[in-house]
């Protein structure tokens, strides 16, 4: 079956649904109409370089031609089949080969311009490989739709962030990655531009020894509306999770984060964990933290969730106004340093100070 | 500068938070250079002092004056009086996960003593000084503002801040609680270095006369419910050490 025989094959989801609960799929489909499958979507502008803008060696390729052998069964089907539809003439795979050590990160730079578009993206990476690759999404589309599917061999350590920096529309990202063998992988998701995102976010360990630490920096301003569905299986023994989910919502807008954590019989030793944090900076702003569980294994080293919500601290703000901050700058600061706490886990200094300083400017929308 | 000017001037000083009364009539002056103490118990008004002169916004002054040198510090915001030259170092200070300790103390110096003053050579210089004065590593800068510090990190980067923000009025509540005699040394010469044979003035807030030792006060003030019912030299702190405090609430009135 191709994906749009699937996609239409499909019934639409039932708000009861987890994955849908919060933005119908009516919501985030193009026209609203969804038994429609526009045809008319070209490939968005791609570049791959270094971060300083430099070559990339040629371990590290793009290439328009798509990998079948990419793993699929743990995606949601609706988001995934439509996506696939709409980007026939986008279809990529990154690829980096084996033992490919890289010092400075790679920028994957997609960017719509203003019309929509999708990319349907295959990465594939090789054994002990080391590096840190940033997806830059930019443009000003009504709509776009983003689909990554990737293998991360053995042993590789790879730190991932994915940057939704759109200035407008609808953002429809879905990732389903499988985590090799011994390998350790940061996933990191900066969110601060698009009207609407819903973004589907899967994890799976079905090799012993995977490491995954998935961050999030998310800030919504203005009548944004932000929804991140995260799902991680443990689906192997000694596999280990970390979600640190932090939301800083101003405006009216609305933040959604819901966690999925399965682990599965026989994932023995597996750890997990889960916690969203929500900044509310006004009497508007709205958000939702909704963590789950599914453990069917006994011997675990620990699974466990937690939400908190919350404005700024007012014992914070007096500190950094008893050091002579003014109360803007303060909370400033502070939302600043709320967000900086994930982002700055997400890698090395060099990817931090560039996120960091990349966000300046969408945090000065949320407060003003 | 005058002799009779006076660099914090407290009169007939009445606050209360959530309608409980706590301080009730506090006179009090410091001139430029000195150092004064306030000793007394838990919950005699020492830490409400602190956060009313600073604007702590939980405590609602009911009348009274408070003045840095002739300027009303009650009609200013706390950031406003942090600029005017007031500096608290806090019992217990706020940790901010996420915000870097040298981006932290850069904006600081900027907002109090002016953004050239955050920059250069002359900046990191004093800022190198002032952590080995404190024996403070220069690892320090990449953590984030008291954000695992152990009790006496937390004390030795208050008094780094006092060191680099030169305040007017350094108010001191409790910095040498929790230290050891060695912390309390190299606090205490934090201290001096920042206010001795300047005019600043400081107010030590204090359970213990060690620190006074170590930073001799020109004057000590016994607080007992919210009033000062004492005041005399040096030689009070080792009185209070012998006798406590009932020798002098038996005098005082709630």
């Amino acid at each position: 079956m191709n994906p749009e025989e699937l996609y239409l094959s499909l019934d639409e989801p039932d708000n009861s649904d987890h994955l849908w609960r919060y933005s119908p799929w009516k919501r985030i489909h193009p026209t609203g109409n969804i038994r429609e499958i526009p045809s008319n979507y070209k490939q968005p502008n791609i570049n791959l370089s270094f971060l300083d803008g430099s070559d990339v060696p040629n371990e590290v390729s793009i290439t328009k031609e798509y990998s079948k052998s990419m793993k699929n069964s743990f995606s949601d089907q609706i988001s995934m089949s439509f996506i696939e539809s709409v980007s026939q003439d986008s279809k990529f795979t990154f690829k980096v080969k084996n033992n490919t050590v890289l010092e400075q990160p790679v920028l994957l730079r997609i960017d719509s311009e203003s019309v929509n578009s999708a990319i349907n993206l295959s990465i594939e990476i090789g054994r002990h490989c080391e590096f840190e690759l940033i997806t830059l999404i930019e443009g000003e589309p009504g709509w776009f739709g983003l689909l990554r599917k990737a293998n991360i061999g053995e042993g590789s350590i790879i730190n991932d962030v994915v940057v939704g920096q759109m200035k407008s529309g609808t953002l429809l990202r879905v990732d389903a990655i499988n985590i090799g063998k011994d390998s350790q992988v940061k996933a990191g998701s900066i969110s601060s531009g698009s009207e609407k995102t819903k973004a589907d976010l899967r994890y799976m360990m079905n090799e012993n020894g995977s490491n995954l630490r998935v961050l999030g920096s998310i800030l919504s301003a203005e009548r944004m509306h932000i929804d991140h569905h995260i799902e991680i299986y443990h689906d192997a023994p000694e596999t280990y999770s970390r979600l640190d989910w932090h939301s800083a919502c101003g405006g009216n807008s609305r933040t959604i984060g819901t966690g999925m954590l399965r682990v599965s019989d026989g994932s023995k030793g597996a750890d997990a964990g889960q916690l969203f944090r929500n900044l509310l900076l006004s009497k508007k702003a709205e958000a939702d933290s909704i963590p789950e569980l599914e453990v069917s294994e006994h011997d675990v080293v620990g699974c466990g969730h937690g939400t908190a919500n919350g404005p700024v601290d007012e014992e914070q703000l007096f500190y950094l106004e008893a050091r002579g901050f003014s109360p803007d700058d303060a909370k400033d600061a502070l939302i600043a340093a709320f967000l900086n706490t994930t982002l700055s886990e997400m890698g090395s200094e060099t990817l931090h100070q560039w996120l960091a300083e990349n966000l300046q400017d969408e945090l000065k929308t949320l407060t003003t | 500068m005058s002799k009779d000017l006076k660099l914090l001037n407290i009169q007939d000083l009445y606050a209360c938070i959530d309608d409980t009364s706590i301080l009730k009539g506090i006179n009090l002056e410091i001139k430029p250079g000195e150092i004064h103490a306030i000793m007394g118990r838990n919950g005699s008004g020492k830490t409400t002092t602190a956060n009313i002169i600073m604007g702590h916004p939980d405590y609602e002054v009911e009348s009274g004056i408070v003045e840095l040198n002739g300027e009303n510090l009650l009609e200013m915001e706390t950031w406003e009086r942090a600029r005017e030259g007031v500096f608290l170092s806090f019992q217990y200070p706020q940790s901010v996960p996420g915000l870097q300790v040298g981006n932290f103390l850069r904006k600081s110096v900027a907002a109090i003593l002016g953004e050239e003053a955050a920059k250069g050579k002359e900046f990191r210089n004093k800022l190198k000084e002032s952590m080995k004065e404190l024996d403070i590593p220069s690892s320090f800068l990449g953590r984030y503002v008291n954000d695992g510090f152990s009790g006496g990190e937390k004390k030795r980067f208050e008094i780094l801040q006092l060191m680099l923000m030169k305040p007017k009025l350094a108010i001191l509540d409790e910095t040498d609680s929790g230290l050891d005699i060695d912390g309390i040394r190299t606090v205490a010469k934090g201290i001096n270095a920042a206010i001795r044979g300047t005019e600043s003035g400081a107010l030590i807030i204090t359970h213990y006369s060690r620190i006074l030792e170590h930073v001799k006060p020109d004057k000590i003030h016994v607080l007992i419910s919210g009033k000062i019912v004492k005041t005399g030299g040096p030689e009070l702190a080792l009185e209070l050490e012998e006798r406590g405090y009932d020798w002098l609430e038996e005098g005082s009135e709630d």
